[in-house]
């Protein structure tokens, strides 16, 4: 016959929910405008982030399409940075902490 | 990842002159501009970067703007420097005249290239604010400011294109 105590489980719980808390990455975003074109943003993309052309037209795409598109993820100064690079371009960027 | 490299562009010599006054206007926009505050145009140049968080906006803000203006100002200088001799027309140019439609070979290395991307790139956003344009769709032939808009992204993709080797 095993017995699992009830408080320990309990605890375990709590941890791993403020372990996700505090993992939660920043995001760099870029958001859809009518002005930047297809081309020019896909370049922006290759050339800042070095993604490959299908790398970067695919992020340019979702970014036409669902209006928005997480270019980057990471520690908060470095989504700072791109942010500051994407509008150095002139494209429209937002940091954010990655949704729940 | 296909780095850009030199380019030739060829236009002609009054579609250089037109393209060095808008440039020169667009220099002096920002000189004027000290902050983003007040025009919208020059806000679009240095958007919010936190949506929810105007604490952090304006950090972000104070440490950002000066550098993006800057640049801005170096880009349109980069831009001037390399029409200069395109766009200088004699003084007793007729409307007519055929030195207009004379075709101008400019060399954009690398790096000056860089700078007319991101300087034509800028200079649509202002001229996008201006027109109040809030759609791919939004367009007025009676208003010949969209022509230039429209004529500044057909320069725009061009040099896009040219600057990759692999279409």
């Amino acid at each position: 016959m095993m017995t699992m105590p009830a408080t320990p489980d309990v605890d375990e719980h709590v941890d791993i929910h403020e372990q996700e808390q505090t993992v939660r990455p920043w995001q760099t975003v870029v958001w859809n405008d009518p002005v930047n074109l297809m081309s020019y943003v896909t370049h922006v993309f290759r050339e800042y982030f070095g993604f490959d052309r299908a790398h970067a037209e695919r992020l340019m795409l979702a970014v036409h399409h669902e209006g928005h598109a997480v270019v980057s993820e990471g520690a908060r100064e470095q989504m700072e940075l791109h942010a500051q690079a994407m509008h150095d371009y002139g494209l429209w960027a937002t940091i954010r902490q990655a949704p729940q | 990842m296909s780095a850009p490299r030199t380019v030739v562009l060829e236009l002609t010599r009054m579609e250089a002159a037109h393209l060095a006054g808008l440039v020169t206007q667009f220099a002096e926009l920002l000189e004027d501009a000290e902050s983003a505050s007040g025009d919208p145009a020059i806000a679009r140049l240095v958007p919010d970067a936190y949506s929810d968080d105007a604490e952090a906006a304006q950090d972000f803000r104070d440490m950002t703007e000066g550098d993006l203006l800057e640049r801005r100002r170096q880009d349109a200088g980069a831009v001037l420097g390399s029409l200069s001799e395109a766009a200088a027309l004699p003084e007793e140019a007729e409307p007519d005249d055929e030195v207009l439609m004379e075709l101008v070979e400019l060399r954009l290395d690398t790096e000056s290239l860089q700078a007319w991307l991101r300087c034509l790139a800028a200079i649509r956003l202002v001229l996008a604010t201006r027109l109040g344009i809030r759609s791919e769709e939004d367009h007025d032939v009676d208003d010949p400011r969209f022509g230039i808009y429209e004529w500044l992204g057909y320069r725009l993709d061009g040099l896009v294109q040219a600057a990759y080797d692999d279409r």
